[in-house]
């Protein structure tokens, strides 16, 4: 079977998202084995002192860069119809600098705090709420930032057209950032923080 | 930190595979933070209709009478909440707890934590995503944006690390 499963027609709106709920949770029994429902854990990153986070992160882009671009080698997936992401460079880079402070003072990112909160974890709670209060904000105060939030807008911009080689180096380039960048950071946490800890 | 937990690779490997499925079956990425700010709406439109489904950027999530709460990323993130659930079962990890450095009390630490989460609520709408939709989908479908977004993210975790550490060292 080709994927898109289901925008191929192959399978229905109810079993899609049936589809959506395992895989939920399969993603947040990986985030909690992980370790990723303890707050002093995510932001341990950030000292160094753990970099768990990142070489969780790293291994699970380049899985899945591999995965997809070998799947439509192979032809059992249609790239064609799937949704990218567009690249609205300045926006999400301010983005991404204000959610990594938010990140090291609240000791959470969505997802985490989602799965953080079911088990218990007061603070995941309390950082939950302060998530739908920040996106409130956003939103209703929307045209006070709209024309920042859609400028420098590259539509679909990905790396391999950045450098302009094919995807297939491009998914290299990734997986050897992701390795050496997973290396590098653990080699550093030993060395600011000694192997047990 | 709680020992026998999964080796980092290995629960990456399995994240990455969720994304694999989530593209395979959906053809589109997984995702936490757009739930959430569904949710968010779907309370806000409880206490003002009117003012929400006028919002320019709420309205969308009101388009043809449709309810914000009918999403295929939140029927993810109730997955996420029964998937972390079952595994803190498992692990004997559901407590009620603060979870927090040695130097700082329980009420400044949910200080933070309210603070912290009001940040990343705004700053996932403002780059449209969060770690799992923007980074690590984006990441894996190579997007410029989304790699972009990571390293700014560890540039703002680093850059404040210093000034919170009494919250967690």
């Amino acid at each position: 079977m080709i994927g898109p499963l289901v925008k191929n027609g192959l399978i229905s709106g109810g079993i899609n998202t049936l589809a959506a709920v395992l895989i939920g949770i399969l993603f947040g029994y990986a985030l909690q084995r992980s370790g990723f429902t303890n707050s002093r854990k995510i932001s341990a990153a950030f000292y160094m002192k753990d970099v768990d986070v990142p070489v969780v992160m790293f291994t699970a882009i380049v899985t899945a860069s591999i995965g997809l671009w070998g799947m439509s080698l192979l032809g059992l997936i249609d790239l064609g119809k799937f949704y990218f992401l567009p690249s609205y460079l300045i926006p999400m880079i301010a983005g991404g600098f204000i959610f990594g402070i938010g990140m090291a003072v609240g000791g959470f990112c969505p997802g985490t705090s989602l799965a953080s909160m079911v088990t218990g974890k007061i603070d995941a709670m309390v950082f939950v709420g302060g998530f739908l209060l920040g996106s409130l904000l956003f939103g209703d105060l929307y045209p006070i930032w709209d024309k920042f939030y859609n400028s420098d807008a590259n539509g679909v911009f990905r790396i391999d057209q950045l450098l302009n080689v094919n995807v297939g180096l491009a998914v290299l380039i990734i997986t050897l950032l992701g390795v050496f960048g997973s290396l590098g950071m653990r080699k550093l946490q030993y060395k600011f923080w000694g192997k047990h800890d | 930190m709680k020992k026998n937990l999964w080796d980092p690779i290995f629960g990456g490997i399995m994240i990455g595979i969720a994304i694999i499925l989530t593209f395979y079956i959906s053809g589109r990425g997984l995702g936490a933070s757009g739930s959430m700010t569904s949710f968010a709406v779907w309370i806000q439109h409880l206490f003002a209709p009117s003012y929400t489904e006028s919002s320019s950027y709420f309205s969308k999530y009101f388009a043809n009478g449709v309810n914000p709460l009918n999403d295929y990323l939140v029927f993810m993130a109730i997955g996420i909440m029964i998937g972390s659930f079952l595994a803190g079962m498992i692990s004997k990890d559901l407590k009620f707890e603060i979870l927090k450095g040695p130097n700082i009390s329980n009420k400044g630490r949910l200080w933070y934590a309210l603070f912290g989460g009001i940040l990343v609520g705004y700053a996932a709408r403002l780059a449209r995503g969060c770690t799992s939709g923007q980074a690590l989908v984006g990441g894996a479908e190579l997007s410029v944006g989304s790699w972009a977004f990571m390293f700014a993210i560890f540039a703002g975790g680093f850059a404040v690390a210093y000034f919170v550490r009494r919250q967690w060292i």
